[in-house]
């Protein structure tokens, strides 16, 4: 793709997500939203072949209708209220409709469906972008707006878990697990967005970190299916050490970093005297720390001591910016001792 | 306790860092030196209270022996791993070693933490190291499945254990031991306060493992290599005696009817396992479900709470973890040799190897619990506890100690006694780095058997 068309759609990515971030009228976010998904549909569609072609469209059907929903709300929560404030949802139908529009744009289940397909089309850069800076906006929406009932952010958040857990086992498909292990870690967001949104805030800020890690490590191997991970030893060797540890951190196991978040979510559910919940959330997470796992029996813990597993691919494009796949991945795997200071930053 | 947890630490960059030539000399060495030097742990100058202390970690009578045992089996890990690490990579081999090393960490971390959040962390992530272990330099392509089992069931019955700590903080505001027996005990609704202590003990009951959830075991012993197969049987089983012996504190008053269908689980899986080793073909299968027999009866000593069942469960988890080690060196002695575990294919050993078959003698009679070793002192003390509790369990822990005899008798004729078949014509005699192992096994064993006062725990 030409730099400046590049370029240009980079940065209007950047502003859709700033004009959401700014503004505290209905007409400005969903305007911002809707800046965002645009911006998107070209970087998707680069490729020009129709698998992208599909996921673009797939991408670009379900946020229309998630966007004019989160239209409809906005517009009726205005009606109903008399003011345009998005921090103003005193009302439980505009304000559900407003969290299940916007579920429906970051992929939470039951509303997730077409998030595997579309990840599946993208190159690994986009995908990134889809996972991480897609999610922000619509997050910080829901943040906004009052919790008048916390139950549609459980059944949310519990199912979501459950559905990133169980729908990842059958994958081989390296995208798809990353999308349904998104739409678990969002899962751990929402559960957590009502009780204390900046513990939501901190679980979105490690996964982040945790994701991009992946994506970085996944991006220099070029590698999209569990059987090319086979060959990493061949290619990058340090990649089949820290590549398991990104991905048991993503699990969730101590004492790497991704344990942080579901330990201080699981603190305040039960502060909250949600234990069932908080029980029910960490066995469920156990489904995707399965499929994690496997990802790593394939890369490095069946290795085969002389010849690949799989056929060897082309190695093109040797210049490898590694800055941002070390600092990502340094966080992914230390951060957990410091997770008093963390915590102390959060504003409470 | 920093004096020997960061030459710990600081064992992973002489890892690194050593010349090819003198990798397995010095991190031996240094191992070595590090463990003589745990042993000043066993000074304790209180003999209820903690020692050694600074904010984060403590010693007491109970967790000194099994850091002391942690610390001990580093070496002989570098020392059982070194002939089949040989012919690899010289950065794998570094791998490996590194693995240990941070086991260790984590273990000294574990046995020394006076927070159980602290506790709790390190349990868990003795599980990363253990997991590659076993999967990576594991012989057998089962060795997945068990890597999985391994994870999950541990996994399975730690999550709730998190969530019981942390209502357990919310309530009371603090997790250290050194408050945690004189708090108020948290009384709640019954069923809620029944689950909260299920959720308590099922990790510990898990990892020890609990005849009911100890299908991981067999996989896990049976596929790891050498050095896994010792840390595990060893060390790792006692972190689930350990914490149990932790928490139990906080657990009164429900113990006293809860804690019945776990005891009796308990002996009955004496018992059953003891039994299926009987009829075990592949030689480390039969080692691990002896380990599931023995940790059967500590699990039952430590759920009735006296101090003879306390101390038994400490002396007999010590005993047990230097006896089963030194078995898991035996077998890998054969698999060296013969590359496969079935006991049938390398039966007759006194004839071929004499000298490995006095150490599988020393190793079998410490095993069926002969006395004087300490082996015989823990098993008769929680027998005699658990007498005391109620009569009727002599019937099991009676019928445990003979089927106990009966398969390491088993076990020693097999491999020992008989004809030699007659594919085996020469095999290669004992190393003398086989023979240090095994004397640094059951050496201290039998030092034991002179001053005991060091692993009674609480009474001594």
């Amino acid at each position: 793709m030409a730099p400046p068309i590049y370029s240009a759609l980079i940065i209007s990515l950047g502003l859709g997500t700033t004009m959401t971030f700014a503004s505290t009228h209905w007409y400005l976010a969903w305007m911002g939203i809707e800046i965002n998904t645009l911006a998107i549909i070209p970087l998707m569609a680069q490729n020009h072949i129709p698998r992208a072609i599909e996921a673009t469209t797939k991408y670009f059907f379900v946020q229309a209708t998630a966007s004019a929903t989160l239209l409809f709300a906005g517009i009726s929560n205005a009606f109903l209220t008399g003011q345009w404030d998005i921090t103003y949802t005193p009302y439980t139908l505009t304000s559900t409709l407003i969290t299940l529009a916007l579920a429906m744009k970051i992929g939470l289940a039951p509303l997730h469906s077409w998030m595997p397909e579309v990840m599946q089309g993208l190159n690994l850069l986009t995908g990134l972008i889809l996972s991480t800076w897609q999610k922000l906006a619509p997050l910080y929406l829901i943040y906004q707006i009052q919790p008048n009932n916390p139950n549609i952010f459980i059944a949310l958040g519990l199912l979501s878990i459950i559905v990133g857990g169980w729908g990842g086992f059958n994958q081989v498909q390296l995208r798809k697990i990353l999308a349904y292990s998104s739409i678990a870690h969002l899962g751990w967001m929402i559960l957590i967005l009502s009780f204390s949104p900046p513990l939501a805030l901190l679980t979105i800020i490690i996964y982040i970190l945790m994701t991009f890690s992946l994506f970085s490590s996944f991006m220099l191997t070029r590698t999209t299916h569990i059987n090319s991970l086979s060959t990493t030893w061949a290619k990058i060797p340090i990649l089949t050490i820290s590549t398991p540890l990104i991905l048991l951190s993503l699990g969730g196991l101590p004492p790497l970093t991704g344990f942080m978040p579901k330990w201080m979510i699981l603190q305040e559910l039960t502060k909250q005297s949600l234990c069932p919940l908080a029980t029910m959330a960490a066995l469920s997470s156990l489904f995707s720390l399965y499929f994690y796992l496997r990802l790593s029996y394939a890369m490095t813990l069946t290795m085969p001591p002389n010849n690949p597993a799989g056929t060897l691919p082309w190695r093109l494009n040797p210049r490898h910016n590694t800055l941002p796949l070390a600092l990502t991945t340094t966080s992914t795997i230390c951060l957990l001792p410091m997770t008093p200071a963390i915590m102390s930053l959060m504003p409470f | 306790m920093l004096k020997i947890l960061i030459p710990s630490i600081l064992l992973l960059p002489s890892t690194w860092l050593t010349p090819q030539k003198y990798l397995w000399t010095t991190t031996l060495s240094y191992s070595l030196l590090i463990a003589s030097a745990s042993l000043m742990w066993l000074a304790t100058p209180s003999e209820t209270g903690w020692s050694f202390l600074n904010c984060l970690m403590a010693s007491d009578p109970i967790s000194t022996p099994l850091l002391v045992l942690t610390c001990w089996l580093l070496p002989l890990m570098v020392l059982a791993s070194q002939n089949h690490l040989m012919l690899e990579p010289i950065n794998r081999q570094r791998t490996f070693i590194s693995l240990l090393i941070s086991l260790q960490i984590f273990l000294i971390l574990a046995f020394s933490a006076t927070e159980l959040i602290m506790f709790y962390i390190m349990f868990e992530a003795t599980l990363i190291p253990t997991l590659i272990i076993i999967t990576r330099w594991g012989n057998q392509m089962e060795r997945l499945n068990a890597g999985t089992y391994f994870l999950f069931y541990t996994l399975a019955g730690s999550l709730p254990l998190l969530i019981a700590l942390l209502l357990l903080q919310n309530s009371t505001g603090t997790l250290s031991f050194f408050t945690i027996p004189y708090l108020p005990s948290t009384c709640s609704t019954p069923w809620a306060h029944k689950m909260w202590w299920t959720a308590c003990l099922l990790a510990f009951l898990i990892k020890m493992p609990l005849y009911g959830a100890h299908l991981w075991l067999p996989k896990a012993h049976v596929e790891a290599p050498i050095a896994g197969s010792m840390i595990l049987a060893a060390v790792l089983l006692k972190l689930g005696g350990y914490g149990m012996m932790r928490i139990l504190i906080i657990l009164d008053p429900l113990t006293k009817e809860l804690s019945y269908p776990f005891i009796i689980l308990a002996l009955w899986g004496v018992i059953m396992t003891g039994s299926i080793c009987l009829r075990q073909t592949d030689l480390k299968a039969l080692i691990a479900y002896s380990s599931v027999s023995h940790m059967g009866l500590v699990a039952a000593g430590i759920l009735i709470q006296t101090p003879w069942a306390f101390t038994g469960a400490l002396i007999l988890m010590i005993a047990h973890g230097l006896t089963s080690s030194a078995l898991f060196c035996l077998a890998n002695t054969n698999y060296e040799r013969t590359h496969s575990r079935t006991m049938i294919l390398a039966r007759g050993l006194q004839t071929l190897l004499p000298l490995t078959a006095v150490w599988w003698f020393i190793a079998t009679l410490a095993n069926l619990a002969l006395p004087p070793l300490p082996n015989l002192m823990g098993e008769l003390m929680i027998i005699t506890s658990l007498f005391n509790w109620s009569m009727w369990t002599l019937i099991l822990t009676g019928l445990g100690t003979l089927i106990t005899a009966g398969y390491s008798l088993y076990m020693f004729l097999m491999t020992q006694h008989g004809q030699l078949p007659h594919h085996l014509i020469s095999l290669n005699p004992p190393h003398s780095r086989e023979h240090l192992l095994l004397t640094l096994h059951l050496m201290p064993l039998l030092l034991l058997i002179l001053k005991p006062e060091l692993i009674w725990g609480w009474n001594a």
